[in-house]
């Protein structure tokens, strides 16, 4: 049974790598999942921000909020101001939510959770369409909550 | 009367042939149908659920084995393994599973195949448990906030689904090791 057993892996291991190796869209066997690594764009720019600027962006009414969360997890709480553009839906949100804010505009993406990856998503997509400064607040919610920072409840 | 001239005839060495000896295909397919019929219905609970395991693994390591990158992302978002294994395991476990699904399905090497499968199935369960414990959705990587989201039906459902997986892997695992001890205990008594 046990030899069986390594026998599999070993076949499974061979052919993983050896498949990995020879085709076009093959991953790197070790990589940097680390959310700042995650968010770097192409030329090399991070696009992640500090809560401090957040806050300060938030407090001078320089930013616009988008919070990337489902309809149900935004309409229990939000940070105060911040519009819905859940990034499962971008399509269907994208003309409606985008449709008043200018391309040059400073927008910050925000979920929950450190490892959480619909801002992320959100930010590189609008980045791609060429949204320059959007940028994204890691943990944003909870940190927003944590810091006693204005939010809009219950709607 | 196909019966008489087929498969299951008393003439063995003429399967196939009519009386006159030429081939009557009909005979073949209608005798072959039958016999294939025989065959799947004559077959204990053991093979079907060995079956259903297989083509399960099977089918689900193909769009894992086509996207890769994806897998590695869904693997991310399950924030159990630490960063230098995610693509590893990306790499390997779908290959891991289809070469499973595919000996569970042709019956290879089946004590090691079932131990295997076992060691995944509850690998993944207590992976989603942890998860749905912790309240972090495994979608998007990100916490559930509240018990009545979408996101924790999809976990709870999850939960349910590998739960049915993981019984079918044990049916499996306790058949093969009371197969085992009956032939022990068989070959026991026949040595004494």
């Amino acid at each position: 049974m046990f030899w069986q057993t390594g026998a599999i892996i070993f076949l499974a291991v061979a052919l993983g790598i050896v498949v990995n190796e020879i085709r076009p869209d093959r991953l790197p066997l070790v990589a940097d999942w680390s959310m700042e690594a995650q968010l770097n764009v192409e030329s090399g720019q991070n696009i992640t921000i500090s809560l401090d600027r957040a806050k300060r962006s938030f407090f001078s009414q320089k930013a616009v909020f988008l919070d990337s969360r489902p309809p149900e997890h935004y309409e229990l709480g939000h940070i105060q101001g911040a519009q819905n553009f859940p990034w499962e839906g971008f399509e269907k949100y994208f003309d409606t939510v985008m449709a008043d804010i200018p391309q040059d505009a400073l927008i910050i993406t925000y979920c929950d959770g450190i490892s959480c990856t619909w801002s992320k998503d959100l930010a590189l997509e609008l980045f791609f369409r060429g949204y320059d400064n959007v940028r994204v607040l890691v943990n944003g919610w909870s940190l927003w909550v944590e810091h006693q920072l204005p939010i809009d409840e219950g709607l | 009367m196909a019966g008489a001239f087929g498969w299951n005839t008393s003439f063995p060495s003429m399967k196939g042939y009519n009386i006159i000896g030429k081939i009557n295909m009909t005979v073949i397919k209608t005798n072959n149908n039958g016999q294939q019929k025989r065959f799947f219905l004559n077959k204990p609970i053991y093979f079907w659920v060995r079956l259903i395991l297989g083509i399960i693994f099977a089918l689900a390591s193909i769009d894992k084995i086509i996207h890769p990158a994806a897998f590695a992302k869904a693997v991310y978002n399950y924030q159990i393994l630490p960063d230098t294994l995610i693509n590893l395991t990306a790499i390997i476990l779908p290959w891991l599973e289809l070469i499973l699904g595919i000996f569970l399905i042709l019956g290879l090497w089946l004590p090691g195949a079932v131990l295997l499968s076992n060691i995944l199935l509850v690998t993944f369960f207590g992976a989603l448990v942890f998860n749905l414990v912790r309240g972090l959705d495994i979608q998007c990587g990100c916490f559930i906030i509240s018990q009545e989201t979408t996101s924790n039906l999809s976990m709870c459902w999850y939960v349910i689904r590998d739960g049915i997986f993981l019984l079918l892997g044990l049916y499996l695992l306790s058949h093969i090791f009371s197969g085992k001890r009956k032939a022990l205990t068989t070959s026991m008594k026949n040595q004494l």
